[in-house]
């Protein structure tokens, strides 16, 4: 079954000095976030951007994907801290992601443990969809 | 955030997923280019409201794919015709680089309106 994700943004003015909001999306668990170009391209100043977005995103289905691998090899982790860095261009868009994991799965050798985390970052849907993005590194390791 | 397989592929239930966090970061990427090119056309005080909708769908051999996102995107600009903004909102679809990423696997459709109909109010 196919399901459907909404978000919706207001800008007001042009690039360089008008600004955004993230108003709502389909859950209602996030809204009301502000974002801007300088934003975006340099310091944060406390706003989000399209590439902290997808940061948070990629972290998330990695997670996800590699949860429901170890607990289909009979190994379902008690915890998984993953990151995702985005790192954006301007004018090129973005130039790599860097995915880390640190898992603590009872029983499961690290070698098992990276090819789980291999296994993952490159089949969950996200990394699918960000597949033409130039670089994406992973680092894991147990806890 | 709390998110979870349950709030990603059934109903939300007040919680997020990667394909929500997608369709955010997309209607923001968009919704900056698209400000871009009407500054470029002249529309420095253009109010543009974006939508994006992200689709996951299984997939040939059971997984799950991101198969679309379609971006709705409403203006309120001075004098200009439909036409026009069709050209722009096509122009900032091709200038989004989330788009490009997307379109690598799966489809991006536009469809651009002006706000209150073709006079812009």
């Amino acid at each position: 079954m196919a399901t459907e994700r909404r978000a919706q943004v207001i800008w007001r003015g042009d690039l360089m000095s008008g600004s955004g909001r993230i108003e709502n999306v389909t859950s209602g668990a996030i809204g009301g976030l502000d974002v801007s170009w300088p934003a975006r391209s340099e310091d944060p100043g406390g706003k989000t951007s399209p590439e902290e977005l997808i940061a948070a995103a990629h972290a998330t289905c990695f997670a996800m994907a590699l949860s429901h691998g170890l607990a289909q090899g009979g190994h379902v982790p008690e915890r998984l801290d993953t990151s995702a860095t985005v790192s954006f261009q301007p004018g090129e868009g973005i130039a790599k992601i860097a995915l880390t994991v640190e898992g603590r799965i009872p029983g499961l050798d690290v070698g098992a443990f990276e090819e789980a985390a291999k296994q993952a970052k490159e089949n969950c849907p996200v990394s699918k969809a960000l597949a033409s993005v130039p670089e994406i590194t992973l680092d894991a390791k147990l806890a | 955030m709390p998110f979870s397989l349950t709030s990603r592929i059934g109903d939300p239930g007040g919680k997020t997923n990667p394909e929500e966090l997608l369709a955010a970061a997309h209607a923001g990427c968009y919704a900056m280019s698209l400000a871009g090119e009407l500054t470029r056309a002249g529309q420095e005080t253009a109010r543009v409201i974006v939508t994006a909708t992200v689709t996951l769908d299984e997939v040939e051999g059971g997984s799950h794919r991101i198969v679309a996102s379609n971006l709705y995107a409403r203006a309120r600009v001075q004098d200009m015709e439909t036409a026009e903004l069709e050209r722009i909102a096509r122009v900032a679809d091709q200038g989004c680089p989330f788009s490009a990423l997307i379109k690598a696997s799966g489809t991006v459709t536009v469809t651009a309106e002006l706000e209150g109909g073709a006079n812009g109010d």
